[in-house]
């Protein structure tokens, strides 16, 4: 069955050079279907991070190319990058990276507010509608600091999905939680891939997590070892 | 209208930490405030000196500044080289003050920017009393616009200014010359010409102007009085004291009507320019200070909006990787820094207005002050505003442009 490339890596390779210079990835290759659940592992300094980094456009610093939904993103400035990003990626980290001034609900709706394609009526009800799948209706006028690490991975779940990005990245977004959250924020990103057909990928030391994704990519020393 | 996220994020950073941005804000308008009271203090002490000088002083003087140059009349009139044996040469005919003041009056009194214009006929004399015997200066005055110009009438302690118009026997002396003569009310003066012409006259006013040397030489006499003292003419003038509406333009005018007067016309500033050098090197001095706190009150801010995104520099890296670009986060802290500089400017501005009231109250008794000079000008405020928020945006500008260019995956990694 042919399927939708959601996502498009090309011979990527990176240096690091400090402390002195180092190839992290050596030309890598490969694609990701839309609606695909993705992991990525390996060990530490496998370069797994690094990679993810690349494909998530916040490193520009790599050779090869990388089309995202059919768009070359190998070259566009920082700026254009960013609004990329805005409407089309969302990011769960290992730490959740809440604004700690902000409600819950604030938190979700800015990345809305940024792209600005809806009134704000509208991106209240939208972050509601996501704070209530993600059952955080009650956390919603709650100021972030106040929330336990369950509930705040899951508020920052529902930033990354404001804007109906095509693509969520998540960079151990279980690392932090127990496994009862973590099996929650599991069970949320299949529900993703599966029915609404985001495509997901995620970095993970987690195998439980990785084995029951759709897919592994396993790299070693900068080189794809299984995919 | 979506663009207001950025001042959203901005008002929240602000208000989260308000100890902080108060902090900030007291910085400013303790600068702003200095700058405004600074500049009022000066602007009034150089507005007191001015009025000081002008008790004495003309806007514009129209005087004869002597004969020519005439030691050398030969190679005026003969070719050069022509050999000539005259000594002892003097000149035998020489006309002393203005001639036709009339025409050189009516003339002035057509210039749109006159404001009051008074003849007078100065004459250096010997004022005598008994063994007392003291040089000065006989100034024969037409009474009424001799006090338009120099508000005469406000310097007399004793009698009435105005009485010089009826009394063509009457003085009014300085209180100096008094004190040196021992001369009192109603006592007799005696006045002496270089012409050898003697005359008594009675004091019928002392004035003080606190200037002490024109106090301790200084005489007033009807303008008749003294054109007949000097057997002169009515026509007879030395000098031309004008007043203009803007001393400013003094010299402006001067220099426009000059050509058309065949006598010395000279601004007050050109006879008097250390007074403009005051004025100015206090205006200096004014500025740099109130610059200077400005510029500290700037660090302050540099200083807070560092820290501030020192602290926030991982939320930063996480608006970043939303979405939001580099200008959205220059924008976030520009507009906490721009907040931050019309608080301050605003507040500092009332408050250099209520210093200002305050230390004008504190009490200066010298010459006739009897509390501090202080200015109140809009464009001192206005400029002060302006300073203030440039500061502010530079110093805010630094740390969010640094803040703009976080790069996220190297926060974010850790």
């Amino acid at each position: 069955m042919q399927q939708e490339i959601a996502l498009s890596a090309s011979n990527i390779v990176k240096y690091f050079y400090q402390p002195e210079s180092f190839q992290v990835l050596k030309d890598i290759s490969f694609q990701v279907r839309k609606g695909e659940f993705l992991s990525l592992v390996g060990k530490s300094g496998s370069g797994k991070s690094t990679l993810l980094y690349v494909l998530s456009t916040m490193d520009t610093d790599y050779k090869g190319s990388l089309v995202v939904n059919g768009e070359t993103l190998t070259g566009k400035t920082q700026n254009e990058l960013a609004a990329f990003r805005n409407a089309h990626i969302g990011f769960v980290f290992q730490f959740h990276y809440l604004l700690p001034e902000f409600t819950a609900l604030q938190n979700v709706m800015l990345p809305a507010l940024k792209l600005a394609r809806k009134s704000k009526a509208e991106i209240e009800a939208d972050a509601y509608e996501h704070l209530s799948m993600l059952d955080l209706k009650e956390q919603a006028k709650k100021s972030t600091a106040k929330l336990s690490g369950g509930q705040q991975q899951r508020v920052a779940i529902a930033r990354a999905l404001i804007n109906e990005p095509s693509i969520i990245m998540g960079d151990e977004p279980t690392g932090n939680l127990d496994s009862k959250n973590a099996q929650i924020v599991f069970d949320i990103f299949r529900q993703l891939a599966g029915e609404r057909g985001q495509t997901i990928i995620t970095v993970t030391h987690d195998e439980d997590f990785a084995k029951r994704s759709d897919r592994i990519i396993e790299l070693s020393d900068g080189n794809l070892v299984a995919s | 209208m979506f663009a207001s996220i950025n001042y959203e994020i901005a008002f929240v950073y602000l208000t989260s930490k308000l100890k902080q941005t108060m902090v900030a804000v007291l910085g400013v308008t303790f600068g702003i405030s200095m700058y405004v009271f600074m500049n009022s203090f000066m602007t009034g002490v150089n507005d007191i000196q001015t009025d000081l000088a002008f008790s004495a002083l003309a806007h514009i003087r129209v005087y004869n500044d002597g004969p020519g140059n005439n030691t050398d009349l030969v190679s005026k009139v003969y070719p050069k080289g022509t050999l000539s044996n005259i000594r002892s040469a003097r000149v035998i005919q020489y006309t002393e003050g203005i001639k036709h003041s009339g025409e050189i009056l009516s003339f002035l009194r057509k210039q749109p920017e006159l404001e009051a214009i008074a003849p007078e006929v100065n004459v250096n004399v010997f004022f005598r009393n008994g063994a007392n015997k003291v040089n000065g200066t006989l100034s024969g005055v037409d009474v009424e616009n001799e006090n338009r110009v120099f508000k005469s009438a406000t310097y007399v302690l004793q009698g009435d200014w105005n009485a010089l118009k009826y009394r063509s026997d009457g003085v009014i002396i300085g209180s100096g010359l008094a004190r040196t003569l021992s001369l009192n009310l109603e006592d007799n003066v005696n006045v002496l010409t270089s012409d050898g012409a003697s005359k008594n006259y009675k004091v019928i006013g002392i004035f003080e102007t606190n200037i002490v040397n024109v106090d301790k030489t200084k005489a007033y006499l009807s303008i008749g009085a003294t054109r007949q003292l000097l057997s002169k003419n009515a026509d007879y003038v030395t000098d031309i004291q004008v007043n203009i509406g803007d001393y400013n333009q003094a010299e402006i005018v001067a220099r426009r009507i000059a050509p058309v007067i065949p006598y010395k016309t000279e601004s007050w500033l050109a006879a008097n320019q250390q007074l403009e050098a005051g004025s100015r090197l206090r205006d200096i001095i004014a500025v740099a200070v109130s610059l200077t706190i400005l510029i500290v009150a700037g660090f302050g801010i540099y200083n807070i909006m560092n820290m501030t995104i020192n602290e926030k520099i991982r939320e930063i890296a996480i608006l970043k990787a939303m979405g939001f670009a580099g200008k959205d986060i220059t924008r976030i802290f520009l507009t906490q820094a721009l907040v931050i500089g019309l608080i301050g400017g605003v507040v500092g501005m009332l408050f250099g207005y209520v210093v200002s009231l305050t230390v004008e109250h504190i009490p200066f008794k010298l010459a006739f002050m009897t509390h501090l000079p202080m200015a109140y000008r809009w464009s001192d405020y206005a400029l002060a505003f302006c300073f203030g928020l440039i500061t502010t945006f530079v110093a805010g500008y630094l740390p969010a442009r640094k803040a703009s260019k976080i790069d996220p995956v190297n926060i974010i990694r850790g």
